[in-house]
């Protein structure tokens, strides 16, 4: 299936984003080496990112278009593995059954693939409707196919994860054409409902303490515990703000990390080592590569032969402005801790893999903006 | 835009999510500023108070010889368990009360004590929960490592007496500086912590300041678990100062054993050179171990111990030579004598006073012991007359007899090196008092005073001041324990952050002997009448060695009236010296609580120190051995 990569390929190929991408995960290994220094989860993610190239390039020179046909085969797939995970099969980890275990490949998370079947799925029924504004039967159904995945995402549980698949599908129905005012209206029930869902939750006890405790270092941080559940928000932002203005390049006798304040640094606090490593020149310089990454990424939206690839595109970069979003501000105390990977940062071969084969579709879908 | 779809607006909500996109970023990055740019360097301290702690490493404080260099006191090595405050910062302390208690065998309100005077402290402090703990109890804490990172065993030197009871009073004690001390704030301008080692009582207290070493500490790298990673930088404490007292240990075994013979084991002995006014010996009984104090603090059977020691009624903890208050009895005679030939109530040539067997005062009749008829001054030292007293009590007047206090300086503190030193009270003291309830001082009170009673107590160590001064004629010198601190050298280089400079030694620093000015025939005529009470059938004739002249001066002091002056109540016996009469070597008092009469009870408790001496300097000398 693989492409011969004619002259045309070449020519269109879209080595900006491509280079940017490799730059920001190399960039990444650099700080998962900082972060544990002893440990070889460096030369993990190395080969992590070595089989994403892979899945990438495949992907890149695939036609998106067959793939999308065939996204009901890689959704069932999806769904059939997330039940896997739930099955004896599925490793519990801190309390998630989140993982497959792969023999000697290691661990895998299917949570982390499934959302490309799900935004394929999603770009197929949307893209293949006509003009006009979203009706409540789309919607209804656009819900029904991420509702699968999401119900068993939330069943391992891993709120976490299922968190980011929200961005997809309001991407989807947001560039499907509806109504404004609903959108206005969902925005001010959201404003509403969450602190109202916050205090029902908390008096009922719905809410367990831990997660109080993550929220209110957020609103208070001078008032929580500095040992209990807000120590890993304080640590991070101890953390960021000793980098200063250039950081203090990888000095192992001073590292939050390898002291062992700051806790997950090699994949949800990465953000912090990179900024105690790199300061906050190396934090803005990685803020603007992923914000030229994103802006080439949508400039391949718009330039989309079909509504179908606009949308996975779009799809695909809402959940990664989410995801970055919610993992800065988790290391810069202003959201909660939430174990969301920063994408193409935190070591991990899910994450990694899975962020290569969705950028890996954006080029498919920009190589293919001339083709009708 | 490729896809034609007006009515979605499609480009223009791709371009809303792109403005979003760009928002978040931007406000991301604005808090960045103000974490790393704006208060860069307050994370940057924060994090590092987290990651470097301070472990002391206590100074052993300076050891203890006598005059001959025989170890009084020293320091050795034990093992505790330290409690430091940063892990515990933020876990209810109350959970970990059970822990320790049990697993280190200690009393639970100790053990609640402790947490709740750790949690107040600064960072990064700790303090020592248990001492001297063995093989069990550090293994328990090894075990617990990562359960409890509060807790650490750290090698201290402790205090240690190795002659127990002996010179205890002088020695002191030290112990943990107590709350009340912490707040003084002379204390805290020193930098005092909870949890230091101070010197309480005696030579320890007195001298705390050069005994005392400085600290020095280790400052170490620790992970979020308080574990060392590297050490940073060690700074070396300096010990305290070496110090060498007057006292000699023989002569003190001598004191401590004359009051265990004695026949109500509670009195004191003091023996001082009056050349000088070193202490040789100052015996106290009874006596406690200091030890006690040092390491039974911190366990009930230990602190029951103590307690006791509070409560005991023959009260053990007092130091009788420098607290204790008498009345002097017959040995005020002394200093009423000199008293009276400075005044000029009676001369060399004209010293003879009525005795009369006694006075009558109004229609009270007070008895002598005897009948002595007229006798001169030497005579009624001798015989110990208290009819002559009487009369001369009443010719000098209670101001003659205050000018004679004043002169003596029986209304101060001697300035001896020890603290808790009381003062003695004298008429002096009594006479606004009494002025104010009765109207007027009566003769009755002046008779009284003028043989040491009534309103006169004493503290023994201000009657062997002046007895001493008498036997120099009139050379009056501060009695102390200090002979020399050591010098002790610097730590580390000079300009080191690390350097403590050296501490130079010295000698006891000597004030100006005080004058008690008499003409040499009226100091013949007081040594005459005191020679005679040991050498010429005085009071104390049953003490008479053959190859030394003593002289001194009995005394017999009531502790009730006449006829209820038994058991409980016996008077307290005294006797105060010197010898040889002519040129004292040696001046040794002795006072026996409720014993009876000062010859039978006192003065062979001082012949036994001046036999000691004798036997002692025909000896040679440990140093001389040494040279030879």
């Amino acid at each position: 299936m693989v492409a011969i990569i004619e002259k045309q390929n070449f020519r269109d190929f879209d080595w900006v984003t491509t280079l940017l991408a490799l730059m920001i995960s190399a960039f990444g290994v650099w700080m998962i080496h900082n972060a544990l220094p002893t440990e070889s989860l460096w030369s993990k993610q190395i080969i992590g990112i070595g089989v994403g190239v892979v899945a990438f390039v495949v992907v890149s020179f695939s036609d998106y278009r067959r793939l999308i046909d065939t996204a009901p085969v890689f959704y069932a797939v999806g769904l059939v593995m997330l039940l896997l995970v739930l099955t004896p099969m599925g490793a519990t980890i801190n309390g998630q059954k989140a993982w497959l275990a792969l023999g000697p490949l290691g661990r895998f998370q299917p949570s982390e693939f499934v959302k490309i079947p799900t935004v394929l799925m999603l770009a197929k029924y949307f893209g293949a409707r006509k003009a006009g504004n979203l009706t409540l039967k789309e919607m209804l159904i656009g819900s029904a196919i991420f509702g699968g995945p999401l119900l068993l995402i939330l069943l391992e549980p891993d709120v976490g994860q299922a968190i980011t698949y929200f961005p997809i599908l309001a991407a989807m129905f947001f560039l499907s054409g509806i109504k404004i005012r609903y959108v206005v209206l969902a925005t001010v029930a959201m404003a509403i409902l969450v602190p109202a869902a916050w205090i029902a939750g908390v008096k009922t006890g719905k809410i367990k303490t831990y997660q109080q405790e993550r929220i209110n270092a957020i609103i208070n941080p001078e008032s929580v515990d500095p040992r209990g559940y807000g120590y890993h928000t304080i640590q991070s932002t101890i953390t960021v703000g000793k980098g200063g203005l250039s950081g203090n390049q990888g000095d192992p006798e001073t590292s939050q990390s390898v002291l062992k304040f700051l806790p997950e640094p090699q994949s949800d606090f990465i953000f912090a080592v990179t900024a105690e490593n790199t300061g906050f020149i190396g934090c803005v310089s990685l803020l603007l590569a992923y914000a030229l990454l994103l802006s080439g990424m949508i400039g391949g939206a718009r330039e989309a032969s079909d509504r179908a690839g606009m949308l996975v595109i779009m799809a695909i970069v809402c959940g990664m402005i989410f995801q970055i979003f919610m993992n800065v501000g988790m290391a810069l105390g202003v959201l909660p801790v939430i174990g969301v990977p920063l994408p193409l940062m935190s070591a991990g071969l899910s994450a990694i893999l899975s962020t290569f084969v969705a950028i890996g579709f954006v080029i498919s879908v920009k190589l293919r903006r001339f083709v009708n | 835009m490729k896809i034609n779809d007006h009515i979605q607006n499609l480009g223009a909500r791709i371009g809303t999510i792109q403005v979003l996109a760009f928002i978040l970023l931007t406000l991301l990055g604005v808090r960045l500023y103000f974490l790393q740019i704006v208060h860069g360097e307050y994370y940057s301290d924060k994090a590092e108070s987290q990651r470097v702690r301070l472990i002391p490493i206590p100074a052993p404080r300076g050891a203890i010889f006598d005059r001959h260099g025989k170890l009084l006191v020293d320091s050795r090595p034990t093992y505790n368990v330290v409690l430091s405050n940063e892990p515990l910062k933020s876990i209810n302390v109350n959970d970990r009360v059970d822990d320790y208690a049990k697993g280190l065998e200690m009393d639970r309100s100790f053990v609640q004590e402790r947490l709740a005077l750790i949690k107040k402290q600064n960072d990064f402090e700790s303090m020592v929960l248990k001492e001297n703990v063995g093989m069990k109890d550090i293994t328990w804490v090894e075990a617990h490592t990562l359960e409890f990172p509060e807790l650490r065993v750290e090698l201290q030197p402790q205090r240690y007496y190795p002659l127990g009871m002996t010179l205890a009073h002088v020695l002191g004690y030290v112990g943990e500086i107590s709350p009340k001390q912490l707040e003084d704030p002379e204390m805290q301008a020193k930098g005092f912590h909870p949890g230091d080692i101070v010197g309480k009582g005696g030579l320890e207290q007195y001298y705390d300041e050069y005994l005392r070493g400085k600290p020095g500490y280790r400052k170490v790298l620790v992970d979020s678990r308080g574990r060392v990673q590297t050490e940073l930088e060690v700074v070396q404490p300096q010990s305290g100062q070496d110090m060498v007292t007057t006292i000699d240990l023989d002569m003190q075994l001598e004191a401590e054993k004359q009051l265990a013979n004695s026949s109500t084991k509670r009195g004191t002995v003091i023996a001082v050179d009056p050349n000088n006014g070193e202490i040789i010996a100052m015996a106290s009984a009874p006596s406690f171990d200091p030890n006690v104090f040092v390491r039974g603090s911190s366990s009930a059977e230990g602190r029951k111990q103590i307690a006791a020691y509070w409560q005991d009624e023959k009260r053990p903890l007092y130091n009788r030579a420098i607290q204790g208050r008498y009345p002097p009895g017959s040995t005020f005679k002394i200093p009423m004598s000199v008293g009276a030939l400075q005044e000029g109530s009676i001369t060399v040539a004209h010293s003879n006073v009525l005795c009369g067997g006694g006075i009558t005062i109004g229609n009270k009749f007070t008895r002598c012991m005897g009948s002595h008829g007229t006798p001169p001054l030497d005579y009624a030292i001798t015989k110990s007359c208290d009819g002559y007293y009487y009369h001369l009590g009443l010719k000098m007047g209670i101001e003659g007899m205050i000018k004679m206090i004043e002169t003596f300086e029986f209304d101060k503190r001697t300035g001896i090196d020890l603290p808790n030193e009381k003062v003695p009270q004298t008429p002096k003291t009594w006479m606004p008092y009494i002025l104010k309830h009765e109207g007027k001082w009566s003769d009755i009170r002046t008779v009284y005073a003028s043989v040491g009673q009534d309103t006169v107590v004493m503290t023994p160590i201000s009657m062997i001041r002046a007895i001493a001064a008498v036997g120099m004629r009139g050379k009056e010198f501060t009695p102390h324990f200090l002979k020399e601190f050591k010098a002790i050298g610097p730590v580390g280089q000079e300009g080191d952050i690390a350097y403590i400079p050296p501490r130079a030694g010295f000698t006891y620093q000597h004030p100006e002997p005080r004058l008690i000015e008499l003409q040499p025939d009226q100091w013949d005529l007081i040594l005459k009448g005191m020679w005679g009470v040991v050498n010429n059938g005085g009071t104390a004739a049953s003490i008479r060695m053959p190859n030394l002249e003593i002289a001194g001066k009995t005394g017999t002091a009531q502790v009730a009236e006449l006829g209820k002056d038994t058991g409980a109540n016996k008077d307290h016996a005294w006797f105060d010296s010197f010898a040889p009469a002519n040129k004292p070597e040696l001046a040794v008092l002795a006072l026996i609580e409720n014993s009876g009469f000062g010859a039978a009870n006192a003065a062979p408790a001082v012949k036994g120190m001046y036999e000691q001496y004798l036997a002692l300097k025909g000896q040679p000398s440990p140093e001389n051995v040494a040279q030879k």
